[in-house]
């Protein structure tokens, strides 16, 4: 028996004005989903040229959630997305060309090519950089607001974790230590039912991950994670009642991750039912819809939204692929920060 | 009364960190019985007070430590039962050791009076090494490895005192020294007859403060000691004794300085060529500069501090006196690395540390380096580089009032200077009329024993000609 | 200067920086109304409030995961393991998240991790362990391991002023037992600086850590046999004083490296093979190693004192390099 609330679909224009998002907003977050799906399907060609080295991963499915999420944070506030929340880096003002860099390993990446993937993260844009551990940056993100609290700051953290990694006791003690403290976070579980080949089944006894909230002393909330003004309504919520001194949240988003876990894997455990059903509601397609029945979303518009896409994703192609490879004298430079790394505004 | 076997009552340790307690109240008064696990005493200690219940049951025959007493962990407090059934004063706390604290944490009843003792602890974790017993004689470290290379001592000539007659590093640096083995007293030479032709052992040449007018003198030519001595030929075997006699091992260097000498001989054409020199001027300028040197740079501008600014000079206008052959090839250098033969103490070596780049250096610059080298070979600090690279070298066998002599060159160079003793002569000189008179005059003979092979008489002799008028006409501004 | 415990040093470098530096935070199991389980903060949070003495959870994970992201966020974070020994609940943040932060994301991670170490007082094996070597194998950690109360004080105010994370093993056997002159003022022991505990010729020792004790002890003993042995207490493990360690080999030509964590794998490894690979031509005999056996650290007192290293182990382990 489901614990968490399950939140509504998000109906009309008016309601999301509520919310907080204008017209010119709702066309931006169109944007953003769209620029995050192009950066990823850029991704796969890259990485069938042979110009990604290792493995890659997407977040197909999952354009809505992460993007939701982010649109509905505040300038100060901080988060620790994870690989499949490219649209977080999107939303905060990743430039496109550097993720690029980033995947091709050049020296230009936010990493330098120390580290691949979506293992990156801008900290000047209140990012910090995902490690494979999942889910290690959920007791991290409880660390930020920790901090927020004790020096008393309206700023909230956001987490982010799967439902494969809730099984683990990471997840576990930062839920314990963010609700005995009500500090300001809101954990989002990105529920696309499938970690690696295990399904939710083997990964959680419960209806849902966000049932969980209850025993740790604070609110759990289900959304559909393919529609993206649903789940931006919800982390409005949570993250300003933490704002408020409410304490935390837990976000369950569920979507279906419409890939393999990564390049290598064709996901042949998942029904094809399964993706024919998720695929109807596919997240752009269906926020596409929304727009041009809710808020009158022209073709000129539209064509101008996807021509100014493309356009940003070959410029940023092209600026990536100019980026020099990292010297291999550079390998051994900065394992220990120096006094002066620490001049950043976090740091003041 | 009590005839059982004594237990003792210890200050436990309340917590890891834990060192000491105090006693805050005795909850039973000597000669009071007590049972097991009754409480018997208050303790308060760094993290927290607690009742200490009694470890045996008996009378309480000894109160060891008062009220108040704060004491080590482990400390024996008091006495339960034993052969001491009359209450004794108390005498002082014993100290505490790692088993009695461990013993005071162990249970204990009426059934078991006492905690048993820990035994011996197992066999500890560092096991001596087996000892070497062969090959030690053989053996040899990469340290002594390395100081015997740079010493050209043969570490088979060293008397180990490590494991199985190792050779250790404190060996072979005793060994470079003294020339004899490091900790054997046993071995103490005897002083040998004085040697018929050589010149006695004297201080070495450079000594700033050596007496007057003669700088020391030491044997006649100076050794590579640093230079990795070859094998020596197998010598035959010694025979015994002969009364009156005393046998002693030749040290590595002395083995060294017999090569060499050998060697030397073999090689160079020696052929000594001397000249007399008129000190005068030299004199005079070095009583007027002794002070100021001795007093603002702490040398003295001994006379071969004056012959070496002065043969360095020299040297620069004939290359192949400074030069050497070199199979068919004639080397020559546009600097001089002057080599000074230093005397170790008690005339058991020789040392021929070497001044670089010695025309550049004025007649200071000479003195303190001269100094510097010669002192720092005495006290065994000259590295490796320093007794290497020379290109000619002067000898200084003066000090005993010797005034020739044929020093045998330092191979591969061409020539040896030798210097002599400053004598006061009487000398035929010319007064201002131009008539010849005899003067007193403060002379030293000079030697330049050069490789015939390579340098011809007449070149040797305007070699002392100049060398003898840079000396006469010292004007104490050029230098 | 006053005399303190080593104890009584950590409390007052924990103090001095807190009350010098709001930013700095401590949070542990028990640090709070109890003042932390060997009492270090005992007092803090009466001065200091129960959001800068933090008790947390049972959960080391959530603790230094914590102390992470307030460190990302402008904090100075001072963890407090109860026992060393809990720090495998924590190794992932350590070593996965704090540790690598710089490097590949170019985010320093300013974190101290308190960790009361070492046995000697039948912890067992879950209370007594000395895990540095675990994490001197760790790039982007520092591990400091202070001996005497003065360097208790000055590098735990250097820990916490690092800008990257630092493991700071605070021996627990040395806690109430040593006792020195400690400046009352703030200062700051270097990281990555060795110490010489004892000037000698003969033999280098280098350990540090309670052993510095032991090693004294028998350094003692073998100087009525004639023979001198200069300790060096290396203070810091990750940066090690490398330089120091040679120049005393150098000197003396015969090494022993001396620890209470077990053998194989221990950071004395690291430091006989320096010793060899960069100081051969300069030794005169073996280097020597004398640490634990490799077992858990046993809990009774006969069977732990033949686990730990005790003096006589070090004089005879001295002996032996002397006699070589």
């Amino acid at each position: 028996m489901a614990i968490a609330r399950e939140a509504e679909p998000v109906g009309s224009l008016r309601e999301v004005r509520e919310a907080g998002l204008d017209r010119e907003d709702l066309l931006g977050v169109y944007r953003s989903m769209l620029l995050t799906r192009g950066i990823e399907e850029r991704g796969h060609i890259l990485y069938r040229q042979g110009k990604i080295p290792g493995s890659f991963y997407t977040g197909r499915g999952n354009e809505a959630a992460s993007v939701g999420v982010a649109t509905a944070m505040g300038a100060d506030d901080v988060g620790t997305p994870l690989h499949r929340d490219m649209g977080v880096h999107v939303v905060r003002g990743v430039e496109p060309w550097r993720i690029f860099a980033q995947y091709m390993g050049r020296a230009d990446g936010p990493t330098k090519g120390r580290d691949g993937n979506v293992h990156m993260a801008d900290s000047k844009l209140g990012l910090i950089a995902m490690v494979s551990h999942l889910p290690a940056m959920l007791p991290v993100a409880v660390g930020c607001a920790l901090a927020f609290r004790i020096r008393d700051e309206k700023r909230v953290a956001v987490g982010w974790f799967g439902e494969g990694a809730s099984a683990r006791g990471d997840c576990h003690e930062a839920m314990t230590l963010a609700g005995v403290r009500k500090l300001p976070v809101v954990f989002v579980c990105d529920n696309n039912q499938w970690a690696y080949s295990t399904p939710t089944h083997l990964e959680f006894a419960t209806e849902h991950v966000a049932d969980r909230a209850e025993a740790y002393g604070f609110d759990g909330v289900v959304v559909d994670g393919t529609d993206v003004l649903a789940v931006y309504r919800e982390a409005k919520r949570a993250i300003e009642k933490a704002r408020d001194g409410g304490g935390p949240t837990l976000i369950e988003s569920l979507t279906l991750r419409m890939e393999g876990h990564a390049v290598h894997d064709d996901a042949f455990y998942v029904p094809k039912e399964m993706f024919e059903r998720w695929a109807e509601n596919d997240p752009i397609e269906r926020f596409r819809g929304w727009l041009r029945e809710n808020a009158d979303m022209s073709d000129e518009e539209e064509d101008e939204i996807n021509a100014d896409v493309k356009k940003a994703l070959n410029d940023a192609l092209r600026r990536a692929e100019d980026s020099p490879l990292p010297d291999p004298s550079s390998l051994a430079d900065g394992v220990y920060a120096t006094p002066e790394d620490l001049d950043t505004p976090h740091h003041k | 009364m009590a005839t059982t076997e004594a237990i003792d009552v210890v200050m436990p340790q309340m917590g890891v960190s834990v060192s000491e307690g105090t006693i805050t109240k005795w909850l039973k008064q000597q000669g009071e019985q007590v049972e097991a696990d009754e409480p018997l005493l208050e303790i308060s200690t760094d993290k927290v007070d607690t009742e200490v219940p009694s470890p045996g049951s008996g009378v309480l025959t000894e109160i060891l430590v008062q009220e108040g007493q704060t004491v080590d962990v482990g400390t024996k407090l008091a006495v339960i039962g034993g052969d001491g059934a009359q209450a004794q004063a108390p005498s002082p706390p014993e100290p505490a050791t790692a088993e009695a604290a461990a013993e005071a944490q162990a249970p204990s009843s009426a059934e078991t009076p006492a905690p048993v003792a820990p035994t011996q602890p197992a066999p500890a974790p560092a096991e001596p090494e087996p000892a070497h017993s062969t090959n030690g004689k053989t053996f040899v470290s990469p340290v002594v490895a390395k100081i015997a290379s740079e010493h050209g001592v043969d570490p088979s000539q060293v008397e180990g005192t490590g494991r199985g007659g190792r050779v250790t590093k404190k060996d072979i640096l005793g060994f470079i020294e003294t020339g004899a083995p490091a900790e054997s007293p046993t071995a103490a030479p005897q002083p040998a007859p004085a040697p018929a032709a050589a010149p006695a052992p004297a201080p070495a040449p450079a000594q700033p403060a050596a007496p007057e007018p003669p700088a020391p003198a030491p044997t006649p030519a100076p050794a590579q000691a640093a230079a990795p001595a070859p094998t020596p030929a197998p010598a035959p075997a010694p025979s015994a004794a002969q009364p009156g006699e005393t046998f002693e091992p030749m040290t590595a260097m002395r083995k060294g300085i017999a090569e060499h000498m050998r060697r030397s001989l073999d090689t160079s054409a020696h052929v000594t060529s001397a000249i007399e020199v008129d000190m005068s001027k030299v004199t005079a300028i070095r009583a007027k500069l002794k002070n100021e040197y001795q007093q603002s740079y702490g040398v003295n501008p001994t006379y071969l501090i004056f012959v070496a600014r002065a043969a360095a000079d020299t040297l620069r206008e004939y290359p192949w006196i400074n030069g050497e052959i070199r199979g068919d090839q004639i080397v020559t250098r546009n600097y001089v690395n002057l080599g000074f033969a230093v005397e170790l103490a008690d005339g058991k070596g020789l040392i021929v540390p070497v001044v670089k780049n010695a025309e550049g250096l004025n007649l200071l610059g000479m003195a303190r380096a001269v100094t510097d080298i010669a002192q720092r070979a005495r006290d065994k600090k000259l590295l490796p580089d320093e007794v290497q690279g020379g290109t000619f070298t002067i000898t200084n066998p003066g000090g005993y009032g010797t005034f020739h002599g044929t020093p045998v060159i330092s191979q591969p160079q061409a020539g040896i200077l030798g210097t002599y003793a400053v004598v006061k002569r009487p000398w035929v000189v010319q007064d201002d009329l131009g008539q010849d008179v005899i003067a007193i005059r403060p002379i030293m003979n000079l030697t330049l024993t050069y490789d015939h092979r390579l340098v011809d008489g007449a070149l040797a002799g305007r070699f002392l000609r100049d060398l003898r008028h840079k000396l006469e006409s010292w004007e104490e501004s050029t230098y | 200067m006053a005399e303190l415990t080593y104890l009584q040093a950590i409390s007052d470098g924990l103090r001095t920086e807190m009350r010098r530096d709001k930013r700095v935070f401590v949070i542990g199991e028990d640090v709070g109304v109890y003042g932390g389980a060997f009492k270090v903060t005992l007092g803090f949070q009466e001065e200091f409030g129960h959001w800068r003495v933090m008790d947390a959870p049972l959960a080391e994970t959530a603790i230094v995961g914590a102390c992470t992201g307030a460190a990302i966020m402008g904090m100075r974070p001072v963890a407090e393991m109860q026992f060393a020994d809990f720090i495998s609940c924590a190794w992932d943040h350590l070593v996965t998240v704090a540790a690598k932060q710089r490097y590949r994301a170019g985010t320093p991670v300013p974190i101290t991790v308190r960790l009361p170490s070492g046995g000697g007082f039948s912890g067992g094996p879950f209370h007594s362990q000395n895990p540095e070597s675990s994490f001197a194998h760790i790039p982007g950690l520092k591990c400091v391991c202070p001996a005497t109360p003065e360097d208790a004080k000055g590098l735990l105010i250097s820990a916490i002023e690092d800008p990257n994370p630092v493991l700071y093993f605070e021996h627990k056997h040395l806690y109430r037992r040593i006792k020195g002159e400690v400046p009352e003022e703030r200062y700051t022991v270097p990281i990555g600086k060795a110490r010489t505990h004892r000037d000698g010729d003969d033999l280098s020792l280098i350990t540090w850590g309670a052993m510095v004790y032991t090693a004294e002890e028998a350094a003692q003993q073998l100087e009525s046999d004639g023979v001198s042995v200069e300790i060096l207490d290396l203070r810091t493990v990750l940066p090690w004083d490398k330089q120091a360690v040679l120049d005393s080999v150098r000197k003396t030509s015969k090494a022993l490296v001396l620890h209470e964590d077990t053998r194989t794998g221990g950071f004395g490894a690291e430091i006989a093979a320096t010793i060899a690979e960069e100081a051969f031509e300069d030794l005169d005999a073996p280097v020597k190693r004398i640490a634990a056996p490799d077992t858990p650290v046993p809990f009774s007192p006969p069977l732990e004192k033949a686990f730990i290293p005790q003096v006589d182990d070090v004089v005879a382990g001295l002996r032996d390099l002397a006699e070589y």
